[in-house]
């Protein structure tokens, strides 16, 4: 007994094991920090709005991994300052003395208020700000209607009129482009079953059900090709489904939609009237 | 005993649940008469939401379709000494799946009821959310899709690579399953070669009678031969070729045209004062006559390279063998070597063409040299 409590207490064992725990969370803690395809991280934001959801991510965390090294380290002196010596007897305890409920309590309160209340507010706080405070008019926001179906992604944007179902409707399958640095509102609803609305760049996520039209908005900052997923069980091709978001710089983003709302115009087909699908656009 | 409460209520309204649910399924048994007064009501004549309460996966009966015909069948008698034996000048099948008839003068291939479950059970599971789950294109998830899912009732496909004027053979039909068709919602189909195999069977029972694959009159053809890619380490001069060639063989009758009306003269020899419409640099509205069948009347543009994704041309090869064996059903025609007879453009200048289309593509699709490039031809 004796002897296998001393091993344990060895400082030196405890700083050795202490070391090669950092050693063996050095490359994964790299690999999540560094940048291009092995990245362990997420991607780096690209839109307004998303740096709030990464904040709230580290928020979590690091409040979270505060909370689990005080617990460790509360383990670790229990396990050393009361572990088996001669002379003392263990004994059961239900901790039902009125200092262990206040303990208990004083606890709970605490957890609470550092984590769960602070957690909350950060999350009202940018629920209000950004996610439920959707841009409206005409002008400044691109409108788009989006079509979920097993297992494609079915977009479509107002032409130079600046209305849905009418002829100039651009209509494209699996490929949503945007303008840079100005709010993209999405109106959804799905055919066939639930899917989700995923672009992890830009940090949105929205199911679309059939039936409902759901909303959510964004506004990219950086042009590129980014991934749109469909996040939610859709059936066995679900993870075939995926799109690509083109984000236009803004110099470029009046010529393309002019481009290609006369190239609808000039492919509509005004007897087809089954490939119509856009409803009205209530904000 | 406050303790034995709570599970006395659950029991009750356990009970009250019940008997409510059972009361609302009687009453839903009750034809409903009144329509309901919903602000969207529900689009009852659109022919994808037909909902069947039971679907049929099991087929009883064996169907016989065109075999690939004389010479394969020999081939396979050769193979196979135990199982075919000659009668008269003809093989017979000890397994009964080739059968000569002596009428149409043609072998039948007589497709098991067994292989043909197992191709509907695969084609309920991956095909019918778009096809339908009578493969007439009115799946539930094809409403509103452009361009609309292909109907099996009949016998055209678009891009097996097989001449348009004969229906496509098995292999084809698994290659364009698993390819895909790009910028569709045809995925590319990860399902192994056997089980395709079996769909493939079954959806040619899906010709109505007489027709497709139920018609004797019908050939199998092959996919047109792809001949080896003259314009190696010359892809400039191919690309060169290919522009004059796209603008002399009128593509932009369909196609947008990608060179100004005086180059186009030039390349087809015509008066230096013909003129061009104003569509000439967009595609034209063509209406699609593969669609003819169970009412889709849709009019299919054809692409532009420049800014459509195309459905079948990933690489020159591709791009080459769509133009040669052109698009069954739809105003692509045949441009290819077929048989034995030359078509209206050699090999070597297909493949000019197909350089210079995926040129095209690389070049401007989805690139910001393609707003100068388009406006250069478009200037007055």
């Amino acid at each position: 007994m004796t002897s296998t409590t001393s091993r344990i207490a060895k400082p030196g064992a405890l700083a050795a094991s202490v070391a090669l725990a950092l050693l063996a969370l050095q490359a994964p803690a790299a690999a999540f920090m560094q940048e291009g395809p092995d990245r362990w991280g997420p991607n780096p934001n690209a839109s307004a709005n998303g740096g709030r959801v990464d904040t709230l991510f580290w928020v979590i965390t690091a409040l979270v991994s505060v909370s689990f090294l005080i617990v460790l380290l509360m383990l670790l002196v229990t396990v050393l300052r009361d572990r088996a010596r001669p002379g003392v007897k263990a004994r059961y305890d239900h901790g039902s003395s009125l200092h262990d409920k206040r303990f208990t309590a004083g606890v709970s309160v605490a957890v609470f208020l550092l984590l769960d209340a602070s957690v909350l507010w950060i999350t009202m706080h940018d629920l209000r700000e950004t996610v439920w405070n959707i841009p409206t008019g005409t002008q400044n926001v691109l409108r788009v209607e989006v079509l979920a179906q097993q297992w494609a992604w079915n977009f479509r944007l107002p032409g130079a009129d600046n209305e849905f179902g009418t002829p100039d409707d651009i209509v494209t399958i699996n490929h949503l482009h945007v303008p840079q640095g100005r709010p993209v509102v999405v109106h959804g609803s799905s055919k066939d079953v639930i899917h989700s609305f995923f672009v992890p760049d830009m940090r949105i996520k929205r199911d679309v059900n059939p039936g409902a039209i759901n909303k959510v908005w964004f506004q990219a900052e950086k042009p590129g090709d980014y991934e749109i997923l469909c996040a939610e069980l859709c059936g066995f091709a679900h993870y075939q489904m995926h799109g690509t978001l083109t984000v236009v710089p803004p110099d470029r983003w009046d010529a393309w939609q002019a481009e290609a709302s006369h190239i609808a115009q000039a492919t509509y087909d005004e007897n087809d009237t089954e490939a119509r699908w856009a409803w009205d656009w209530k904000e | 005993m406050p303790r034995t409460r709570p599970p006395r209520t659950l029991a009750l309204g356990l009970t009250l649940l019940l008997a409510a649910a059972a009361a609302a399924q009687e009453h839903g048994a009750e034809p409903q008469t009144a329509e309901p007064a919903t602000e969207h009501p529900a689009p009852t004549a659109s022919p994808h939401l037909r909902a069947p309460r039971h679907v049929p996966l099991d087929i009883t009966e064996p169907v016989k379709v065109v075999s690939p015909g004389e010479a394969f069948v020999e081939a396979l008698a050769a193979a196979n000494p135990g199982r075919f034996s000659q009668v008269d000048e003809h093989w017979v099948d000890a397994r009964g799946e080739y059968v000569w008839d002596e009428d149409e003068e043609l072998y039948w291939q007589w497709l098991s009821a067994e292989q043909l479950t197992r191709g509907r059970r695969d084609f309920v599971q991956f095909c019918s959310s778009c096809h339908g789950l009578d493969g007439d294109g009115y799946g539930r998830s094809a409403q509103h899709l452009r361009p609309p899912p292909r109907s099996f009732h009949q016998s055209t496909f678009k891009f097996t690579k097989v001449p348009s004027a004969f229906l496509p053979n098995d292999d084809a039909l698994i290659r364009l399953v698993r390819h895909g068709l790009d910028g569709t919602p045809m995925l590319p189909w990860d399902v192994s070669e056997e089980r395709l195999r079996d769909v493939v069977q079954y959806l040619k029972t899906l010709s109505p009678e007489d027709s497709g694959w139920r018609d004797p009159t019908n050939e199998i053809g092959e996919v047109v031969a792809t001949t080896p890619d003259p314009w190696v380490g010359k892809e400039q001069e191919a690309i060169e070729k290919g522009k004059a060639s796209y603008h002399k063989n009128q593509c932009y009758s369909c196609h947008p045209g990608y060179a100004t009306p005086a180059e186009i003269n030039t390349f087809r020899g015509v008066p230096a004062e013909t003129t061009y419409g104003a569509d000439l640099t967009y595609s034209k509205l063509k209406r699609d006559s593969s669609f003819a069948v169970q009412g889709y009347q849709v009019s299919i543009p054809a692409p532009d390279f420049t800014w459509n994704t195309i459905r079948y041309g990933r690489d020159t090869m591709e791009v080459f063998q769509t133009i040669a064996a052109g698009i069954g059903g739809a105003g692509m025609p045949t441009w290819g070597v077929v048989g034995d007879q030359k078509g209206a453009v050699p090999d070597e200048e297909i493949w000019a063409l197909a350089h210079y289309v995926r040129w095209l593509i690389d070049t401007y699709k989805d690139r910001p040299e393609r707003e100068a490039f388009m406006a250069g031809l478009r200037a007055p």
